[in-house]
C-alpha cells in the first residue's frame, strides 16, 4: 500500500497576497478623487442686482457656447440690494476670471429682429462671460443684460450723431445699397444732451465702403408720400420697418476719399438726398458669400467622376 | 487544535480584514464623488449619494429618501462595523456570544446585496433615460467606486468562516474552502 506523503503546509502564504486588494483600492480611490479635484477650478463670487432664473447647481456659465463653470449657491446680499452668486469654474477655464472680465445673465430674448437663446426657455437663464486681460480676481459685479459687444470684435466701429434716436435699437441693420453690411451696437446721449450718439459696427469685409466723405441716413420705418399723381410707400426691408435701420452711401469720383478710421464720427441725416442714391463708387470688398472656392468645386467634380 | 484549522482561521480572518479595509477605502470616493448627473429639460444636477438623499427628502419623497439612505449610506457602514466586530470576536476566541455573532453574520450576508440597489438604479436610468436634451442621465465616477465598495464588502463577508466563532469539538471541522 502506498501512503502519500503528508501535505506540506506553509505558513507564510495565508497573509501576504490578499493585502494587495486594499492597496489597489487605495490607488484606484485616490486616483478617482485626485482626478475629480484636478478638474475643479477656482471659486468666484458675482454680484447681480437681480437673481431671477439663477439656480444653485443648475445654472451654468458659458463662454463661446461651452459650459465652463456652474453656480454653487445663490444668496441675498447682506444689504438686501442684490444677490451674490457663488460660481465654480472648470480648471481649464480658470483664466477667464480676470479683474476686467464682464459677467452677465443671458435670458431668452424675443425681439422683432429675431429670437435669441430659445433653448433657455427650457433651461432657464445662464451666465456668460467676456474675459479680460488683467490679473485674476475672485469678486465681480455682474450685469443683468447682455453688454454691447466690445471693440475687439471684427469689423470697424463708427459713431453717428443724430438729432433723434428714431427707432434704432441695438442690433438694427446698417445697409449699403439695401444690403446688410453692419449693425447698430449701442446708443447714448451726448454729454451736452444736444444729440444722440449711435455706435455702429460695419462687418470686416465691408469696412472699406465707409470713406471719410460717406453719408449716413436713417433708413428705418416707412416713408409715405402723397401727391396728385398717387401715393408712394417706401421701406428698406421688413426688418428695418420694425427695428429701424441705417443706410449709407459713398460718393464716387475719380479719386475716392480715404477709408474712415475706427471710431470716426458722422452725421446721421433724417433721409437721403436723391444724389446719394446715384453714387456708384467702385470699392473692392472681400465678401465671404461670393462664389464657392475653386478647390471645393474640383473636389466635388472629382467625387462625381468616381 | 489542528495546525490546518488554525491556518484556515487566520487566512479567513486576513482575507475578511483585507476586503473590508479595501471596501472602507472605496467608500470614501463613493461618498465624496458625484454618482449621477441628471438633466431633465435642461435642468442639470449632479448628485453625490448624500445630496441625492437630501434632495429626495426636500422634494417630500421621504419614503424614497429613507430607502436610498438605508441602502446606500447606512448599510455599507453598518456592514463594515459588523465585520469589524466579528473579526474582533474571532480574535478574542470563541465565547458565549457565538450564536448571536453567527446571527449577525448571516444578517450581514443577507443585507449586503441590497446596497447594489443604487448601482442597479443608476445603470437602469442611464440605459433608459436618454432623450437628448429633454432628459438625460449620466453615471459619474462615484457610482463605480460605490459598486466596488459593495462588491468588496460582499467578498469580505463571504471570506469570513462563521465556524471560527465557535468552540472546537473533538471532530475536526471539514475544510471545504
Amino acid at each position: 500500500m502506498n501512503i502519500p506523503p503528508a501535505p506540506k503546509v506553509s505558513r507564510a502564504r495565508a497573509f501576504s497576497l490578499v493585502w494587495v486588494v486594499p492597496v489597489i483600492a487605495l490607488a484606484v480611490g485616490g486616483w478617482m478623487i485626485f482626478r475629480e479635484l484636478r478638474q475643479r477650478g477656482p471659486e468666484i463670487t458675482i454680484e447681480f442686482a437681480d437673481g431671477s432664473g439663477i439656480e444653485a447647481n443648475k445654472t451654468i456659465l458659458e463662454h463661446k457656447g461651452v459650459a465652463i463653470g456652474s453656480v454653487r449657491s445663490v444668496k441675498l446680499m447682506p444689504d438686501h440690494l442684490g444677490v451674490e452668486v457663488q460660481l465654480r469654474l472648470d480648471r481649464d477655464a480658470a483664466g477667464v476670471a480676470t479683474r476686467d472680465a464682464t459677467f452677465w445673465v443671458v435670458r431668452p430674448e424675443i425681439g422683432l429682429s429675431g429670437v435669441r437663446g430659445l433653448d433657455m426657455l427650457l433651461t432657464g437663464a445662464r451666465l456668460a462671460v467676456r474675459p479680460g486681460v488683467e490679473p485674476p480676481a475672485t469678486r465681480f459685479k455682474g450685469l443683468d443684460r447682455t453688454p454691447p459687444p466690445d471693440n475687439s470684435t471684427d469689423g470697424r466701429a463708427f459713431v453717428l450723431e443724430a438729432d433723434q434716436l428714431g427707432s434704432l435699437n441695438p442690433g438694427a441693420p446698417v445697409f449699403f445699397r439695401e444690403f446688410k453690411v453692419g449693425s447698430v451696437e449701442t446708443s447714448w446721449l451726448a454729454d451736452s444732451a444736444t444729440a444722440v450718439l449711435i455706435r455702429i459696427r460695419v462687418f470686416a469685409p465691408y469696412v472699406n465702403l465707409v470713406r471719410t466723405n460717406s453719408r449716413f441716413w436713417n433708413a428705418g420705418g416707412v416713408s409715405l408720400k402723397l401727391n396728385l399723381l398717387g401715393a408712394q410707400v417706401k421701406s428698406t426691408s421688413l426688418e428695418s420697418l420694425f427695428a429701424g435701420g441705417i443706410a449709407f452711401a459713398t460718393p464716387d469720383g475719380k479719386t475716392l476719399a480715404p477709408p474712415a478710421e475706427e471710431g470716426a464720427r458722422f452725421k446721421l441725416n433724417a433721409e437721403a438726398d436723391k444724389d446719394w442714391l446715384k453714387w456708384r463708387p467702385s470699392i473692392p470688398v472681400q465678401s465671404e458669400e461670393a462664389s464657392p472656392k475653386p478647390e471645393t468645386n474640383s473636389a466635388i467634380a472629382e467625387a462625381l467622376k468616381k | 487544535m489542528s495546525e490546518r484549522w488554525q491556518l484556515h482561521q487566520r487566512a479567513s480572518c486576513a482575507r475578511t480584514a483585507a476586503f473590508a479595509v479595501a471596501a472602507g477605502i472605496m467608500l470614501v470616493p463613493a461618498n465624496v464623488l458625484p454618482v449621477l448627473t441628471t438633466s431633465i429639460s435642461g435642468h442639470e444636477r449632479t448628485d453625490t449619494i448624500f445630496s441625492a438623499t437630501v434632495g429626495l427628502c426636500e422634494d417630500g419623497l421621504w419614503a424614497l429618501g429613507a430607502i436610498v439612505f438605508i441602502a446606500s449610506l447606512a448599510i455599507p457602514f453598518l456592514k463594515l462595523l459588523g465585520l469589524g466586530w466579528l473579526l474582533l470576536a474571532a480574535k478574542r476566541g470563541p465565547g458565549s456570544h457565538s450564536p448571536k455573532l453567527t446571527r449577525l453574520y448571516s444578517a450581514l450576508d443577507i443585507i449586503g446585496r441590497w446596497s447594489m440597489l443604487d448601482v442597479f438604479l443608476a445603470a437602469f436610468l442611464t440605459g433608459v433615460v436618454q432623450f437628448g436634451s429633454l432628459a438625460r442621465v449620466q453615471p459619474r465616477a462615484g457610482i463605480a467606486a460605490f459598486a466596488a465598495a459593495v462588491v468588496l464588502t460582499m467578498l469580505a463577508t463571504r471570506s469570513f468562516d462563521p465556524r471560527i466563532l465557535w468552540k472546537e469539538t473533538a471532530a475536526e471541522p471539514a475544510l471545504s474552502v
